[in-house]
């Protein structure tokens, strides 16, 4: 039956005909358009099959001809409006259909939880958001709408013909038949090598991409004369199948047209033996178009059917992960005290892998403490726990004795302000980084939360103050200002508890003591949790714990730990010999 | 073709022109013998009209015929011709200026790639490169059928009807203006439209990376309040664009309707007074026109449409094609700063090095990266580098691959400038294992033999011992097959050091730098891959930068570097005794060491 988690096609149409449902009234009205346009537009062949009768005739009339001209141009301009109509209509009910999807699943992305977005890449995500979503759209309004609209010519069309002269009609059955089949093969031929042909475009642009992003390598070793014959290969292999496409389109083409040319011979010939008069003959000429026009589109309408089919598919597959962290049976608290609790807790990103291991521990409200240890020992870690980034596997975090689990995510992190070791910066202005976009907050509060962390020195010296632009994620800025600007967010938005990753970057020395100073003055606000790089800047917390390999092997204030003489003792030593 | 020109298309114009004849002759022939049907139409009219029929069996009725299968046979050999000949010029020369780029960009050197965007590297190399081959082959096409099937189509409707023509003319010219307003209104709307999209894939991108930002201050709600203003807008201005371009076509469709409307009412007009036998006075000339030729004229009238059309594209097409050539052209006459200088010697390189006054100051930076450097190094030694990050170790080993041109002071390699060796033989004889572990795509096999794709598995075997890599491959399901790619088997950073790391062995070079390539190993891990470094590099000049000591403590000698100054340069015995920073690290390194011991499992 079906094979891995493969989705049978039909209900995958089922599922997406959901989304346009909602704008069903749209498609009948637009499909009865496209019926009377195509009635319009079979009309005006018939005009002129009738103005050559006419001027054939022995007896024309100015009336007539003139009648006729009109006719011929109120014909046109109807069907236009019927066309633009028409169009209009999908257009917007395809748009809607479009932003509505696109809300859908952006919104479903930004509520997966951070281990989630680690698995994935980002540049897939966005092209869900932005370009899946459309070509969904686009097959229901565009592509199933041309079909429906051709198909309805084209039986139209015939109708009339058989009306006009059933015999030649029939006759030129054969030849729809013909081209029909021609196509058919035609499209299915140049459907695999439209295929190959992507494939290997994107493998020639994937190669190249990684050549130039290894180019040091492939100099320093000397492999550019064989990834240049690589190169060429992929090109050459690439050049080849694109040869074919033009071969069959050259085949094709052409022996449409051939076929054409011959289809008016045949109805020339057959409408003369047959007895049809001229215009009955140049009617059924220019009803040939209809005929052979949509046909030639079939390539390009399976190619497209194919496409949506699996922006669908993967569509539906990033809708169908369900967030991790979950934010059921929570309950909101306004406000904490700040107690932070950690028993015995384990955690690993995979399994077994224990990054944590049995870590107990208990913050007081409006203490300070930091934790140090090395690369890989766990500190950042807790931080990341607290917050819930991350799930624990065994033990509990308590914050106010109460199980975070069954604190309700928005307000678990309303009440922790984040001061992340690399700050990162959103494309706008200042202020909007620190109020990251929202705009409840008012210019008193933002102007208060920058002079509380001394922000203002900086912003005071820039031309546009708090409406500098951010450019590319923030490189105008210095990594000093980058956490005063994170400081200032974190204050706006009044936490109880604070967490802080210390920037481990350089930082010049005017800049290092105002940072200095504002964590001092950030620190009465709340409890705050501190990973410490530097141990100079944490040695009034009121407890250091000391990790290592994921467990805490020492604690204490800053004086209990020197005089242990452990492991901080020594480490404390060699940090304030280095300055 | 014909109205771009450039010193990079030009030759290929040259190397292709038998084609490109072949090509336009046959589109000639074309666009000349499909003017023949409206005029066999138009006869069977006149015919049946002096008749009253056709009759089956006459001469003329088996002319016509035989014509019309004439004609229906050039046309279609006339097509596959011309389809076979222009887009194989066109495509051949875009699949000669993709590999010329591809050259070009193996010329760059390191400075280049650091100040230029890959993102736009890479743009040129496929937009703008399909942008030019469009316009080589169906701007060909778009530019020979908008002159010539025009001119041939006007020629005979004016042979028809010289009154009827010039009366059609002016609408017909309007089919042109209208296409070029269209395709330039639509150009610009295409372009908001693109600005739109941009925005929404910027503010999405940006909203998924910076998404721990946006949890951590539980910002969800104002993210998809912006997100829905953006995904509007672009919402409306998806539906604007359609309806510019609707309306064009519409229009278009009108004036053609127009065209055949004036065509049908004048024709017939002039028809039906010759009919009546008083035809119209114009200047006092007779205009006589009769049915037939009032049909032909028709046919020749729907022939114009495409051609019309086509030449109103052309313009824009035209200008889209010139700028992307000029981004290829200048990509393709960047200049390139590490070369041959004349005389650049050829020799096989021993491995004694100096850095006499050595200085350096990377572009647009104003403090030197390193300043004043002289020390030198005999062949086979084992030199260590050590300082804190900034301090320039990585540009000191970098000097000596003559990655950047050097401006202060000199390096030599056996006594030869490096800037006067030629960059084959230089890094033939000088390798690398670089701190960013860049692998390729591939199994492991192959990027460990990088440097040489058919080396013996004994020896890949063998330096991968070396590298202590050995014993993880071989856990891998596929072993040494296992590929590096994304969703493969998940490599660590340690791992991929080490992958590095054997990739420089196998070169087996006389001067060999590892530039801190064992900083996410394990201690016992380098321990294995540090014992085992002399005998990989007997006689063989080797220079390690590092960042912890230990790895360093069996070096001949190790140099101190300190904000690009050297501050020692001396064995591991006596900096301890002298180099404050050595000291120092080396405390640092025993009391990790310790903790290990003590705390770890």
């Amino acid at each position: 039956m079906e094979n891995n988690s493969k989705v049978p096609f039909s209900s995958l149409i089922k599922r997406t005909l959901k989304y346009v449902a909602k704008e069903k009234k749209w498609f009948i009205i637009s499909l009865f358009l496209i019926l009377a346009n195509a009635a319009v537009g079979v009309l005006l062949p018939r005009v002129t099959g009738y103005f050559t009768d006419h001027i054939a005739s022995d007896n024309p009339t100015l009336k007539t001809i003139i009648f006729l001209a009109i006719m011929a141009f109120v014909l046109n301009v109807v069907a236009q409006s019927f066309v633009y109509t028409q169009t209009m209509i999908l257009t917007k009910a395809g748009q809607r259909i479009v932003y509505k999807l696109r809300m859908e699943v952006f919104e479903h992305v930004e509520n997966l939880s951070q281990n989630q977005f680690n698995d994935m890449s980002v540049g897939s995500l966005v092209t869900v958001v932005c370009n899946y979503t459309s070509q969904l759209t686009e097959f229901f309004t565009n592509t199933l709408v041309k079909i429906i609209r051709d198909l309805l010519t084209v039986i139209i069309v015939y109708i009339w013909m058989l009306v006009l002269s059933w015999k030649l009609g029939l006759i030129l059955f054969g030849v729809i038949i013909v081209i029909f089949i021609i196509s058919y093969i035609f499209s299915k031929k140049v459907h695999k090598i439209f295929a190959k042909e992507r494939k290997q475009i994107s493998e020639l642009n994937s190669f190249l991409n990684e050549a130039l992003a290894g180019m040091k390598i492939i100099q320093l070793f000397r492999q550019e004369n064989r990834f240049m014959r690589t190169f060429k290969d992929k090109n050459a292999e690439y050049f080849k199948t694109r040869y074919q496409v033009i071969l069959s389109f050259s085949i094709y083409r052409p022996l449409v047209s051939l076929i054409y040319i011959l289809s008016i011979a045949l109805i020339i010939y057959m409408g003369v033996r047959l007895g049809l008069s001229a215009g009955i003959i140049v009617t059924f000429y220019l009803f040939l178009d209809y005929f052979f026009e949509p046909v030639q589109q079939l390539a390009d309408s399976l190619n497209k059917i194919s496409r949506a089919v699996s922006a669908i598919e993967r569509l539906f597959d990033l809708l169908d992960i369900k967030p991790e962290v979950l934010d059921e049976n929570t309950i909101d608290i306004k406000e904490f005290k700040g107690k932070i609790e950690f028993k015995n807790v384990y955690f690993a990103y995979e399994e077994e892998n224990w990054i944590l291991k049995d870590v107990s521990f208990v913050v007081n409200p409006k203490d300070t403490v930091a934790f140090v240890g090395d690369t890989g020992s766990g500190k950042t870690t807790i931080l990341n726990l607290i917050v819930r980034n991350f799930e624990v596997q065994k033990g509990q975090i308590l914050i106010d004795d109460i199980d975070i689990k069954k604190i309700s995510l928005s307000s678990l992190r309303r009440s922790i302000g984040q001061m992340l070791q690399d700050v990162f910066l959103f494309t706008g202005s200042i202020k909007d980084n620190i109020t990251l976009f929202d705009d409840k907050f008012t210019d008193q509060e933002i102007n208060h939360s920058v002079k509380y962390v001394s922000l203002d020195r900086f912003i005071d010296k820039l031309e546009d103050g708090l409406d500098t632009q951010v450019v590319q994620r923030g490189e105008n800025f210095s990594t000093g200002q980058r956490q005063l600007l994170s400081f200032a967010r974190t204050i706006i938005h009044k936490p109880q508890i604070m967490i802080l990753d210390e920037a481990t970057a350089n930082i010049d020395v005017e800049t290092e003591k105002v940072i200095q100073d504002s964590l001092n003055k950030i620190k009465t606000i709340g409890t705050t949790l501190v990973v410490a790089h530097r141990l100079s800047t944490i040695k009034d917390s009121d407890n250091i714990f000391v990790l290592s390999h994921g467990e805490i092997i020492e604690s204490g204030t800053h004086q209990e730990l020197l005089d242990k003489k452990g492991y901080y003792y020594n480490l404390y030593k060699l940090q304030t010999s280095e300055e | 073709m014909f109205l771009l020109w450039g010193k990079h298309l030009n030759k290929y114009y040259l190397r292709y022109l038998p084609f490109v004849i072949v090509g336009i002759l046959s589109l000639l022939a074309v666009d000349w013998f499909q003017l023949k049907i409206p005029e066999l139409l138009g006869s069977l009219v006149t015919e049946i009209k002096t008749n009253g029929s056709i009759d089956l069996g006459s001469v003329f009725f088996r002319n016509t015929m035989t014509m019309a299968i004439f004609v229906a046979i050039i046309m279609f050999v006339g097509r596959i011709l011309w389809r076979l000949t222009l887009f194989y010029a066109s495509k051949k020369i875009e699949m000669n200026i993709r590999n010329e780029m591809f050259a070009k960009a193996e010329s760059l050197d390191v400075t280049y790639y650091h100040n230029n965007n890959l993102g736009n590297i890479m743009s040129w190399a496929t937009d703008d490169i399909e942008t030019l081959e469009e316009f080589l082959g169906w701007g060909t096409l778009q530019i020979v059928d908008g002159i010539f099937l025009t001119l041939f189509a006007l020629i005979k409707m004016f042979g028809v009807s010289v009154y009827l023509a010039a009366v059609s003319l002016i609408p017909i010219l309007l089919i042109a203006v209208v296409g070029m307003l269209c395709e330039g209104a639509m150009g610009r709307y295409w372009k908001l439209r693109q600005e739109s999209n941009d925005s929404l894939y910027e503010f999405t991108r940006e909203s998924f990376t910076g998404i721990r930002v946006i949890k951590a201050f539980v910002k969800e709600v104002q993210q998809i309040r912006a997100f829905s203003k953006i995904a509007r807008k672009n919402k409306d201005i998806n539906i604007k664009f359609t309806r510019i371009s609707v309306i064009f076509e519409a229009s278009i469709e009108i004036i053609i309707g127009l065209v055949a409307a004036i065509i049908i009412g004048f024709g017939g007009t002039f028809v039906y007074y010759t009919v009546i036998g008083s035809p119209l006075h114009i200047f006092g000339q007779p205009i006589t026109l009769e049915a037939g030729p009032l049909v032909t004229f028709l046919g020749y009238f729907f022939s114009l449409i495409w051609p019309m059309i086509a030449l109103g594209q052309v313009i824009t097409n035209l200008s889209k094609a010139r700028t992307s050539y000029k981004r290829i052209a200048r990509f393709l006459d960047t200049p390139t700063d590490i070369y041959d200088l004349p005389g650049a010697m050829e020799f096989d390189i021993q491995g004694n090095i100096e850095f006499n006054h050595f200085s350096f100051n990377y572009p647009g930076e104003n403090k030197p990266a390193l300043d004043n450097i002289s020390l030198k190094i005999n062949k086979g030694e084992l030199i260590g580098v050590v300082g804190s990050v900034g301090s320039g170790k990585s540009t000191l080993v970098n000097s000596l691959l003559h990655l950047y041109n050097i401006n202060e002071g000199q390096v030599f390699i056996d006594s030869v400038d490096v800037q006067h060796i030629q960059i084959e033989s230089l890094r033939k004889n000088v390798n690398i294992a670089p701190q960013d572990n860049f692998l390729f795509q591939g199994n492991i096999k192959e990027n460990i033999a990088f440097s040489n794709i058919e080396a013996s598995e004994e020896e890949i075997i063998k330096n991968a011992k070396y590298a202590d890599i050995d014993k993880d491959i071989v856990d891998f399901k596929d072993q040494y097959n296992t590929e590096i790619a994304e969703g493969g088997v998940t490599i660590s950073g340690g791992q991929k050091q080490r992958i590095s790391l054997v990739r420089a062995y196998m070169t087996n070079s006389s001067v060999l730098i590892l530039d801190d390539v064992v900083s996410a190993v394990d201690l016992k891990t380098e321990d294995n891959i540090l014992s085992q470094l002399r005998e990989v590099r007997k006689d063989k000049t080797t220079i390690i930068v590092a960042s912890r000591v230990s790895t360093l403590l069996n070096a001949d000698k190790i140099i101190v570097l300190k904000k690009g100054k050297l501050e020692a340069f001396d064995t591991p015995e006596n900096l301890l005794k002298t180099s404050e920073t050595f000291q120092r690290m080396y405390l640092l390194q025993q009391l990790e060491n310790k903790k290990g011991e003590s705390y770890g499992k």
